[in-house]
């Protein structure tokens, strides 16, 4: 896997940057010190992608086993993360390929847009109003998960990195080899898919 | 603009913009016309209140603790990698 080409050619500064170079230099017995820290990141990102716990273990092996294989192509032209995210988003895109969850379809925005009068709201519901640490617990972070876990994969993708790994936009299109507004598409329409998901738990709570 | 002159075309304009708007990523005029619109209009600004809290959840999604059993088959796996990575 090469760096993307739209990369900026002008060397950047990165705290990863040492332990890169390092490894590709030869120092192979630093490479456990790069599992080590991404291990969490990257077993979040997977399990986010994949929901199932063994596929997303496997994701995060087989993306260790493409840094290794890969990141002497590595060119110090990003952040090194956003270059392990991209190879990680691309494993996870063939690992899901085999799995059963959340089918593919096209989310459009007229479906988030009310369509008569009944449905168009007139006040601010509660659950938008409160402080955020008094509507918190443990059962709406279930919720959440839940509704990530069920938008579409090429949605997922993108909130995912955007809204949770906080990356840029430019660095996310970078990631999924993507246009910024499409990524920006793809974004709006994960939050209004997961925000109709939040209205029905609230309404029904 | 109450609930009955509720304008759809203009507001579905703008409706499309609302991420963009959170994320400062709009230029100064399309997002002064999402302020002047949000004052008027008590729909879309209902509709971005929403947006904007579902976006701050979504931000406190939290991280699983990787579990040890993987940890330290990832460790092992690594560990019986060739020391040098394969050519190509």
């Amino acid at each position: 896997m090469t760096t993307p080409k739209r990369a900026n050619r002008k060397e950047i500064k990165d705290k990863d940057f040492e332990l890169i170079r390092a490894i590709n230099s030869g120092r192979f017995d630093r490479f456990p010190d790069l599992v080590k820290r991404y291990e969490q990141k990257l077993y979040n990102f997977s399990l986010r992608m994949c929901r199932d716990a063994a596929d997303a273990e496997d994701t995060v092996q087989e993306t260790f086993l493409n840094v290794f294989r890969y990141v002497k192509n590595f060119r110090y032209e990003t952040k090194f993360k956003n270059w392990l995210y991209r190879v990680a988003a691309s494993t996870c895109i063939k690992k899901r390929r085999k799995s059963k969850f959340a089918p593919e379809r096209e989310l459009s925005l007229d479906e988030f847009f009310p369509q008569d009068e009944t449905e168009v709201p007139d006040q601010v519901p509660k659950w938008a109003l409160m402080p955020l640490d008094k509507l918190l617990n443990d059962e709406l972070l279930d919720k959440i998960n839940e509704a990530i876990f069920t938008l579409p994969e090429k949605y997922r993708l993108v909130i995912v990195l955007r809204d949770i790994e906080d990356f840029s936009t430019a660095e996310t299109a970078q990631i999924l080899n993507l246009s910024d507004a499409n990524v920006k598409v793809r974004l709006h329409r994960a939050r209004l898919f997961l925000r109709d998901r939040l209205k029905g738990y609230f309404e029904n709570e | 603009m109450n609930k009955d002159e509720h304008d759809h075309k203009h507001c579905l304009e703008l409706f499309e913009k609302l991420s963009e708007y959170l994320d400062n990523e709009l230029d100064e005029v399309s997002g002064k016309d999402i302020e002047k619109h949000i004052k008027e209009c008590v729909p879309c600004f209902v509709c971005l209140q929403t947006l904007k809290r579902t976006v701050d959840l979504c931000k406190q999604a939290e991280d699983r603790p990787v579990p040890k059993d993987f940890s330290k088959k990832l460790k092992e796996v690594i560990q019986n990698m060739p020391k040098t990575p394969p050519a190509g």
